[in-house]
């Protein structure tokens, strides 16, 4: 492609992007004006301080995580073609073998990061079921899977570039777009150790829920992770006919009454009913056309993907492109789960069940329910602990107005 | 034996002493281990089959199968004092190849030397012979024990190779249509060898995805053979090419080549298969040729834990040194090769059974016209 032919894609692109985002961006929440809240008046000001320091240490060992990352890949984009010499391969094995090599040198820049991650973890008592070497053997076994991932992707892409060249991205974003889509929907089947919800309480609340959220019933799922972790979590998976909530049975082992499980059931059917899923695959899609399209351009001079050379290229372009959207991808990401926070409490009316259940996993999660704001714009997906504690009292303020015009 | 064993520990504890303290052994001591060594290699020769006669108790030269052992008049101290740590690797690369090895190779109760023992012996029985092809990979076994057995006893200073090539005194390789061409330089770049497993990881998928298909073209050649007599040359064709491929794809895994392989077995791996063109079959072998093959995979199994051995050894060996060991690159060709065999066996490529002895020093020839470049090393 020429130069005038770039800038009338970038300009479609951008008006697409911003149409799109335009669509997607809507939600229940109301205008609100969250109350201030003292952090301190919340929380132990003893656990307060742990939290904070122990997840101060972390975002700064992130933070030179990700440095590492962008300088080790950088050095790999230039010197990386180099190790073309050490394939027999056609031009998309030999691409595979370069984006293999890229992962397993950035598995290697992040293991320092990654074992200082787990001391400090370990020190601070979140993490005392996790041995040193039993990290590394998971962290060294995990590759492989990414290893698969990397070459599915390669072959698509490069498989694209050797009929459309430069403009492979054409072809190449909407097949990831629609593996995007089959993943999420195949995703509740992948859930290893995953049994059905028995407790006859909460599959009711859940029934409920979902009708009152105007949604048909979702099945519920326990997740047995207590064997790895002691951390609460849960989440919202499938689409459409595949539509599961996953609780971890770390959630359900006394530390948490009854009502914050049901707060937590709320929220994740909220995901369903509100269609966050699709709405991620929308805004994916927003990311993927213009990310690919810029990976192209940063091909072009080894050659474009039809090359196996350009891999490293590619592979720095997409991690920096991936770094650089992260903050708007936060952004979405928090987004939604403030919209799924108010429908919970809509569909509870329980904001004191909100309230504890935040503490609670702030307590448990040993999670800054403050984080400077750097921080939550890098790597928070979901809004901070104090702002969703806030939300939980400016629905309680909102609905004592109702009650008492 | 146990009489025997019972005075080599001590006698072994005893030059071990001398050895540290005055650098070179005691002959008699020496002598003594090179009986030992001897008598253990006719013996074991005995019980695999490897030869007929009843040994004698004393370790006398002359036996059909029978040691040569370059004594070593000094030794390096500190190589003496920790021989028997250095000797680690190749006390385990001789459990895979004799089964309890280390301890007794006399009585192989496993591994290479046991399985091919035990397939000659009913050979023997039924043909009077013992087969070529397996007398002389239980000669390669008992090789391997006796360089062991030296290197461990200090008669010799050579530490232990387990190249199959070596000696050529097995004599000549039979002529067979499937030939393992070896172009590999032993380079090994470590970066690509610390990965080495999880880079394979879409090979194995698309070897899975190649062997589904390859199943029911096996069972159509089958039903083709067996009507003509001849296989259906689009569809050898094919299988030639999957056989190269997995080949490719195992001397990648195990480090017995060093360049991530293609995807289609296309010829010009440094480790690559030659088929021959294609011959009439015989429908009677080709009626019962999964039966037929079996003791080829039983010795197939065996053969290909000496290609995992050799994978792993070569692995911290080229992580170390940027280099693949000799010795393990061809053992781990010598796997593959009749792996390759046996593949092409099973699944009609030819109806020659496959070759189970290591090949010898000697050139390859290549009976057929062959479009690509003729092997320049056939040292495995």
């Amino acid at each position: 492609m020429r130069r005038p032919e770039h800038l009338v894609v970038a300009l479609v692109l951008i008006v697409g992007a911003a149409l799109g985002a335009w669509a997607l961006w809507p939600t229940k929440v109301p205008d609100l004006r969250l109350p201030a809240l003292d952090e301190r008046a919340v929380f132990d000001p003893e656990q307060l301080r742990e939290a904070q320091q122990f997840e101060r240490f972390l975002h700064w060992n992130s933070l030179a995580s990700m440095v590492a990352v962008l300088i080790v890949l950088g050095l790999y984009a230039w010197r990386g073609h180099r190790l073309a010499r050490e394939s027999a391969a056609g031009r998309i094995g030999t691409g595979m073998l370069l984006g293999m090599l890229g992962l397993g040198i950035l598995w290697i820049t992040q293991i320092p990061f990654g074992l200082v991650e787990l001391w400090w973890a370990r020190r601070h008592g979140a993490a005392d079921d996790v041995g040193y070497l039993e990290w590394l053997l998971s962290y060294w076994l995990s590759l492989s899977g990414e290893f698969a991932f990397i070459c599915l992707a390669l072959v698509i892409v490069m498989g694209f570039a050797q009929v459309l060249r430069g403009r492979w991205w054409v072809a190449g974003a909407p097949t990831f777009v629609a593996l995007y889509v089959l993943f999420s929907y195949t995703l509740p089947w992948l859930i290893p150790d995953d049994r059905p919800m028995r407790d006859p309480a909460l599959v009711a609340a859940a029934r409920e829920y979902a009708r009152e959220q105007g949604t048909e019933p979702i099945p519920v799922r326990i997740e047995e992770v207590s064997a790895y972790t002691d951390s609460p979590n849960a989440f919202a998976a499938g689409m459409d006919s595949s539509r599961k909530i996953f609780i971890w049975d770390t959630l359900l082992d006394g530390r948490f009454a009854d009502d914050e499980v049901r707060m937590v059931l709320a929220h994740e059917i909220a995901h369903h009913s509100r269609e966050h899923i699709w709405k991620g695959v929308g805004w994916y899609a927003l990311f993927a056309v213009p990310g690919t399209f810029l990976i192209a351009l940063a091909t072009r001079r080894r050659g474009s993907l039809r090359e196996a050379q350009a891999v490293p290229v590619a592979l720095f372009a997409f991690v920096a492109l991936s770094m650089a959207a992260q903050p708007i991808v936060n952004v979405v990401g928090r987004r939604m789960e403030s919209e799924a926070d108010w429908v919970a409490l809509e569909t509870t009316e329980d904001p004191d069940a909100a309230r504890d259940l935040f503490v609670h996993f702030t307590e448990f999660a040993l999670a800054d329910p403050s984080p400077p704001s750097w921080a939550s714009a890098l790597f928070d997906t979901h809004p901070t602990m104090l702002d969703r504690i806030r939300m939980a009292e400016a629905w309680r303020a909102r609905s004592e107005g109702r009650s008492h015009p | 034996m146990n009489v025997w064993a019972f005075g080599v520990v001590f006698s072994a504890i005893a030059q071990w002493f001398v050895i540290v303290v005055r650098g070179r052994p005691a002959a008699p001591l020496t002598d003594f281990h090179v009986a030992f060594v001897r008598y253990t290699t006719n013996v074991g020769a005995y019980f695999a089959l490897t030869a007929n006669p009843f040994p004698g108790f004393l370790g006398e030269q002359g036996y059909p199968l029978d040691v040569e052992i370059d004594v070593a008049e000094q030794h390096g101290r500190l190589s003496a004092a920790f021989r028997l740590i250095l000797a680690v690797p190749a006390l385990l690369a001789l459990t895979i190849l004799d089964g309890q090895g280390a301890v007794a190779t006399y009585v192989p109760v496993g591994g290479v030397v046991f399985f091919a023992a035990f397939l000659g012996w009913f050979a023997c029985l039924a043909l009077g012979r013992m087969p070529l092809g397996l007398r002389n990979l239980t000669a390669y076994g008992l090789r391997y024990a006796a360089e062991v057995y030296a290197y461990v006893l200090l008669v010799t200073a050579t530490y232990p190779t387990t190249d199959p090539t070596l000696p050529a005194s097995a004599g000549p390789t039979p002529e067979h249509p499937i030939i393992l061409e070896v172009t590999d330089d032993r380079r090994r770049s470590r970066l690509t060898t610390f990965f080495r497993l999880f880079l394979t990881v879409p090979h194995m998928v698309w070897l899975l995805l190649w062997g589904i298909a390859v199943v029911f073209v096996v069972v159509g050649q089958w039903l083709f053979a067996l009507a003509t007599g001849r296989p259906a040359a689009p569809l050898r064709r094919l299988l030639a090419a999957y056989i190269r491929y997995q080949t490719h794809v195992g001397a990648f895994l195990f480090m017995v080549a060093n360049p991530f392989p293609g995807f289609t077995g296309r010829p010009g791996y440094p480790i690559d298969v030659h088929v021959a063109p294609a011959e009439r079959q015989s429908r009677w072998v080709t009626l019962f040729r999964l039966f037929l093959g079996v003791p080829a995979f039983i010795l197939n199994g065996a053969l290909n834990a000496l290609l995992v051995a050799a994978g792993i050894g070569g692995w911290f060996a080229a992580l170390a040194i940027g280099r693949m060991p000799e010795g393990l690159r061809n053992a781990g060709a010598h796997a593959l090769r009749y792996n390759a065999q046996v593949n092409a066996y099973a699944t009609l490529v030819t109806d020659r059974y496959p070759f189970s002895g290591p090949p010898t020093l000697e050139p390859i020839e290549t009976p057929w016209a062959d479009p690509l470049p003729a092997p320049v090393d056939a040292t495995a």
